[in-house]
This record gives C-alpha cells, sequence and structure tokens, in this order.
C-alpha cells in the first residue's frame, strides 16, 4: 500500500449530492477527495424521474419545502442551461378521481405563486375538448385537465458536470473505488482505506469524511460504528425510446397514488413505484406486477400505451429518512446533516434523505457544516456560478454540423451534454463518424469521454454520452463502441469483446420485464448483431 | 404543525377559486398554451399521426431501407426513423437536415422488416423540423 494522500474533506458517494459537496468545497478553497464505487450518478440519482421539479405535493404538507425546491431549481435551471428543458404536463381529471378539477386547479393556482422561482410559466385549464387537442392520445372519458410546468435534467451529465468543476478546482475524484473501511484516531475518524478499480487498496487522510452514500448511507455510517436510520424505497421506471407525446402526463394509479409519463429529450420515462426495499441495495430487481401496475394507471388515461415498445426499465432506491406508521408515498423528502462527533465519530458527517431537484441547497449545507468544523470561513457560491458548458452561449446548432461535417441534429444532441464546450469536443480527426446512430454519438465525442472523463466501461459510456440509449439498445453500435473505448484505454482485443459482453448483459436484465412482442422484433436483431456475446 | 398550516391554506385557496369561478366566465387558454411552449419545441402531435404513432416508431435501425431508397436531405432513411422520430421537440433546430430530396420511400418502406410507414416517418418529421 504506497502512502497515504491527505486532504482536507474525503466524500464518499458519487451521486448528485457527494458531487454538489465536492463541487461546493473545491469553490471554497478546499482540497477535496471524491470516491464512488460504481460510476458517477449510477445509483439513486441516474434512475430518478429525470426532474428538477418544485414538488407540488410537499403542498399539502409543508409549504415552506415548496418554496426551498423552487428557489433551488431556479438557481440549477440558470447554472445549467444545456441539461435542462421544460416538461410540460397535462393532468387529465376523471370521473371519480381522488381530487376534482377544482381542486386540482386550486392546487396548480397555489403552485403558480412559486413557478416563478424556477422560472416556470403558471398553469392553464383546458376543457376535455381542448385537452384532446393538445394530446389525442388521451380517452375521451375525461372530464377536463390543467397544466403544469417542471424541468427535466440530463442527471448524469449533472452529476458530472458538478465532478468536472470540482476537479477544474482541484479536487480528486475517483469512480469504481470502493471504499473499504474508515481510519480512526480514537473518537476522531480522520481517513479512508479504498480499493481502485485494479484491486490495489490505498489510504487516504482528510480532516472531515463525508458520508453521500444515498441509500447506501447506514452501511458507511456503521463503519464510522454510528447508526443512521432510513427507510429505503424501491422505485421503477419503464424507458420508452421516444418521446410518446411532446406533453407529460400524470396519472393515478388504482391506489390513488400519483404517476407520470414524463417526455424528455428523446425518451419518455413512465413511472413511478415507491415501495418499501429490505433487499441487496446492489441487486434490486424490477418485477413483472410493477410494471403492470404502472401500465395499468396509464392505459385509463392513455389507452394506446401497451402499443408502444418499451426499451428497458429503471429501478433505484430512494434514501428516505426513517419514520414509522407512514405509507411510502406520504414519506418526506426532507433531508439531514448529521454531524457524528456526538456519537464518538468526530470528523464524520452524513447528509441523508433529500431529492435531486434540491441537490444544490444539500450540498451546500453540508458543506457549510464541514466548513464550521474546519473553522474555515467561505461563501457558497454555486448557486450562482455556470456549471462546465455554461460559461457562454451555444451557437446555433445547425453552425456547429456544418463546421464539424456532423447533422444538425448531432450537433444539437452534443451541445445539450457539452454545452459550449461542444466545438471543443469535436476537434478531433474522427469528428464525423458516426457511432451510435439513434442517440446520435460521434466517434470523436466518444473518445473524448474515455479520454477526458472517465468512461471505463461501456455503461459508463451510456451515462456520460447515452450510447445505446436508443430504440435499438445497442444492436448497431455496442461492438464498435467497444472498439473505440478500447483503443483509447488500450484494451486487447478480448478485453474489447468480454466489455461488450459484459454490457449486453446486463442492459439484457433491465430489459427483459418489458419485452413484448414487438419487442422482441427488437431482440431478434440485437441477437443476430450480438452472435457470439449473448451467450 | 405545518402539516395543520398547510391544508388551512389550502382550504382558504380552494374557497377563493370557487368564488372566482362563479363571478367569473371562463374564457379559453388554449391558444395561450400553445402559445407559450411553441418555442420550446411542445406542440401536439395531430390526431392523425396520434393513431399511428406507435407504428412511425417502430423502427429496429436495421438499416435496410438505406439500402433500398438512400437519404432524405441529409439524412440516412434508418436516422430519420430512429432518431430524428425521438426528438420532436428539437427538430426545429435541425430543418436544414431534412432539405432536400426525398428518394423512393415506398421502396424503403417495403423493405422494412418491421413495417415502419417510411412516407409518414418524413412527412411527420419535416411538419415538425418545418415549425
Amino acid at each position: 500500500m504506497s502512502a497515504p494522500s491527505a486532504h482536507d474533506v474525503c466524500i464518499i458517494g458519487g451521486g448528485v449530492t457527494g458531487a454538489g459537496i465536492a463541487r461546493d468545497l473545491s469553490l471554497r478553497g478546499l482540497s477535496v477527495l471524491l470516491l464512488d464505487k460504481g460510476d458517477w450518478g449510477a445509483g439513486t440519482t441516474g434512475n430518478s424521474s429525470w426532474m428538477i421539479h418544485g414538488g407540488p405535493r410537499y403542498l399539502e404538507f409543508d409549504w415552506n419545502t415548496t418554496r426551498l425546491s423552487t428557489q433551488d431549481a431556479g438557481y440549477i435551471v440558470s447554472i445549467a442551461r444545456n441539461l435542462v428543458y421544460r416538461v410540460v404536463f397535462i393532468i387529465p381529471v376523471m370521473p371519480h378521481d381522488k381530487n376534482n378539477i377544482e381542486r386540482m386547479e386550486t392546487a396548480m393556482e397555489v403552485y403558480d405563486r412559486f413557478q416563478p422561482l424556477k422560472k416556470a410559466h403558471p398553469h392553464t385549464r383546458l376543457t376535455a375538448a381542448e385537452a384532446l387537442q393538445v394530446e389525442p392520445g388521451l380517452t375521451p372519458d375525461l372530464i377536463g385537465a390543467v397544466t403544469m410546468e417542471e424541468w427535466g435534467v440530463d442527471p448524469y451529465r449533472l452529476v458530472f458536470a458538478n465532478v468536472q468543476d470540482a476537479i477544474a478546482h482541484g479536487a480528486r475524484a475517483l469512480n469504481h473505488t470502493r471504499v473499504v473501511g474508515l481510519v480512526r484516531d480514537g473518537g476522531r475518524v480522520i481517513g479512508v482505506r479504498y480499493r481502485g478499480s485494479d484491486g490495489a487498496t490505498s489510504e487516504a487522510r482528510a480532516r472531515v469524511v463525508v458520508n453521500a452514500a444515498g441509500p447506501w448511507v447506514p452501511e458507511v455510517s456503521r463503519m464510522a460504528g454510528a447508526d443512521v436510520h432510513l427507510r429505503p424505497a424501491k422505485g421503477i421506471h419503464i424507458v420508452y425510446p421516444h418521446r410518446i407525446s411532446n406533453f407529460s402526463i400524470s396519472a393515478e394509479s388504482i391506489d390513488g397514488r400519483d404517476l407520470l409519463m414524463v417526455s424528455h429529450a428523446g425518451f419518455t420515462l413512465l413511472g413511478t413505484t415507491d415501495d418499501d426495499f429490505y433487499g441487496d441495495l446492489d441487486s434490486v430487481d424490477v418485477l413483472d406486477d410493477e410494471v403492470d401496475y404502472l401500465l395499468q394507471a396509464f392505459e385509463r388515461v392513455f389507452p394506446s400505451i401497451r402499443t408502444y415498445r418499451p426499451v428497458r426499465t429503471t429501478t433505484g432506491v430512494r434514501p428516505t429518512l426513517f419514520k414509522w406508521r407512514r405509507y411510502e408515498d406520504e414519506l418526506s423528502r426532507r433531508y439531514e446533516v448529521i454531524d457524528h462527533a456526538k456519537d464518538g465519530a468526530d470528523g464524520f458527517v452524513t447528509i441523508a434523505g433529500g431529492k435531486l431537484s434540491m441537490y444544490r441547497l444539500m450540498a451546500e449545507q453540508t458543506s457549510d457544516v464541514v466548513c464550521r468544523k474546519l473553522g474555515h470561513e467561505a461563501p457558497c457560491v454555486t448557486a450562482t456560478r455556470p456549471l462546465p458548458g455554461n460559461e457562454s452561449d451555444v451557437e446555433p446548432a445547425a453552425e456547429l454540423g456544418r463546421r464539424s461535417g456532423i447533422t444538425a441534429l448531432a450537433a444539437m444532441k452534443l451541445q445539450t451534454r457539452h454545452g459550449s464546450n461542444a466545438g471543443a469536443v469535436l476537434k478531433d480527426s474522427r469528428s464525423g463518424r458516426m457511432i451510435c446512430r439513434c442517440e446520435p454519438i460521434t466517434e470523436a465525442e466518444l473518445a473524448h469521454a474515455a479520454r477526458h472523463e472517465q468512461v471505463r466501461t461501456l455503461a459508463d459510456a451510456f451515462r456520460r454520452v447515452g450510447l445505446a440509449a436508443g430504440p435499438c439498445a445497442g444492436a448497431a453500435c455496442v461492438l464498435r463502441a467497444a472498439g473505440v473505448i478500447g483503443g483509447e484505454l488500450g484494451w486487447s482485443a478480448s478485453q474489447r469483446f468480454d466489455a461488450a459482453r459484459e454490457f449486453v448483459r446486463e442492459a439484457w436484465l433491465g430489459r427483459a420485464p418489458v419485452l413484448g412482442h414487438s419487442g422482441w422484433a427488437q431482440e431478434e436483431l440485437a441477437i443476430g448483431s450480438f452472435r457470439g456475446l449473448s451467450s | 404543525m405545518a402539516r395543520a398550516d398547510s391544508l388551512a391554506k389550502l382550504a382558504f385557496a380552494y374557497g377563493v377559486h370557487l368564488t372566482r369561478r362563479r363571478l367569473t366566465r371562463p374564457r379559453s387558454q388554449l391558444a395561450n398554451l400553445l402559445e407559450t411552449y411553441a418555442s420550446d419545441g411542445i406542440r401536439p402531435l395531430l390526431s392523425e399521426e396520434r393513431g399511428r404513432h406507435a407504428q412511425l416508431i417502430g423502427c429496429i435501425n436495421c438499416g435496410l431501407c438505406a439500402l433500398a431508397a438512400g437519404r432524405v436531405g441529409k439524412v440516412r432513411l434508418p436516422d430519420l426513423a430512429s432518431s430524428y422520430m425521438r426528438l420532436y421537440a428539437r427538430l426545429g433546430e435541425a430543418d436544414s437536415d431534412v432539405d432536400g430530396d426525398s428518394p423512393d420511400l415506398e421502396a424503403a418502406a417495403a423493405a422494412c422488416p418491421v413495417g415502419v410507414p417510411l412516407g409518414e416517418v418524413a412527412a411527420i418529421v419535416r411538419r415538425l423540423a418545418g415549425g
């Protein structure tokens, strides 16, 4: 084992909260080490509904949470312009729904007071005929509808933009690096022991260790001898590789929960479930029942939903704070910053609970606690300082495309991931060659991701640039992508083959629960393309 | 306490809402909705497009249509049916891609193993790209 590195702060967990804390503390001038056992955003963050929302449902519980949430959403929208887009919901009101249209519109009128905080428009109310004009796929049985605006976001890029900025300000960030223990000195935690992707174990000293491990928070805090109680809740989504509708749609489930069909940039997420989870956090399966529960709810308001071909499912576990005698759906998305000095683990701080929309605020408040412990005085600047790629406006996509020899659509997609840095990504002789046509992704962008964005596996490339995220789920691109990434990382031919096989195997696990008749046509093509990989 | 306070405020807002609905004549907000989001590319599908939509986006990216017919403007046919059909809200930024000649879309559709009607696909992409 090499000599331990020394840092002011070590953060365990590279989801959006951990990455946000790393950025915040780096910008305040502290030296930071950020570690994640998988890839950036691969846990709860990436398996969310991909929304920066204000939380209208909190209006029933606590208006202050809605205010804080919308306010922070407004900051995120301003600092990450390339990663966000408007998502407009139609909320159809059906006969016998728990809320009639007047109650629903009242809630939206109240929510409208908060909408300017996140640069969103007020609601509109539609008659049944108008709602059907806006979305002809809705059931003709509806009574009327109201609309509500939220923001969609690419959470993987949001996490990585935070990591990138932290690194730019001196942080060290290691993905695929598992913390295997904490280093203690009497009643103090003074560092971490970790195992890297090469299997080697190292040690890092830190004046403060932050536990931002999401649902794994209890596991990490036990290493410090401290107990943090969560009530983990599993949520699944069905992913369709297209915009089924330009408008997002809300539906009521059989047990009265609100479900969402969210139209993102090039795909649709339908979800989510919310169930207590007691199993292995590293192996969460999607059940057929959960898929049916979602489809049943949407079939009621959008009857043709079963004719669409899902491409995969996602599943994640929310790190909800513990509360007894509450249904899962009633649990608050509150968060808590815990200083474990009182538990005999001084120098160890946990951030638990919360949600994606408030990650920046959670990071700020955790960083404030860390700075107080270190006696470091520096203000938080993350509310106004743009994330990488947002320092200036992007040029027109058609112009970038013309200059780089790619289509305007490919240039536009590149800009959504890299913002104003898109041109720099294409400064490579291979820029025009397409690797993944569905997304679309150029060879230059993929090589850039391997060289500069810590892509070490094909699944990392899925998260960083959307590799194989489209309708063919990689049938046309996985082997070529393994060639490009392998070329950058020095993989042998058999390592490239193994990487492709591993990706195909993992992708299958998320796809199997939603394969219908039309899905099998795609699957047959994939089996042909992957001949030799799927055994 | 926060819960009780929130519910009381919602109840008051509900009363105000009902009173306002009784005193004012409702006006259609549809045009306002469509205008508000037009610049974000959030526009409705037409009802005939909706009826056939699941089939329009059924491409499995096998590439046979490209062999049969070629390109629409700068765009290979499989890309039109896979990537362009994914991004309705952003097609306005890519209208220059689909400018130009159309190949024999009937021949392309005939080659499609999953029956994607490529003529209709080209029409919807051009409509949405054109704004």
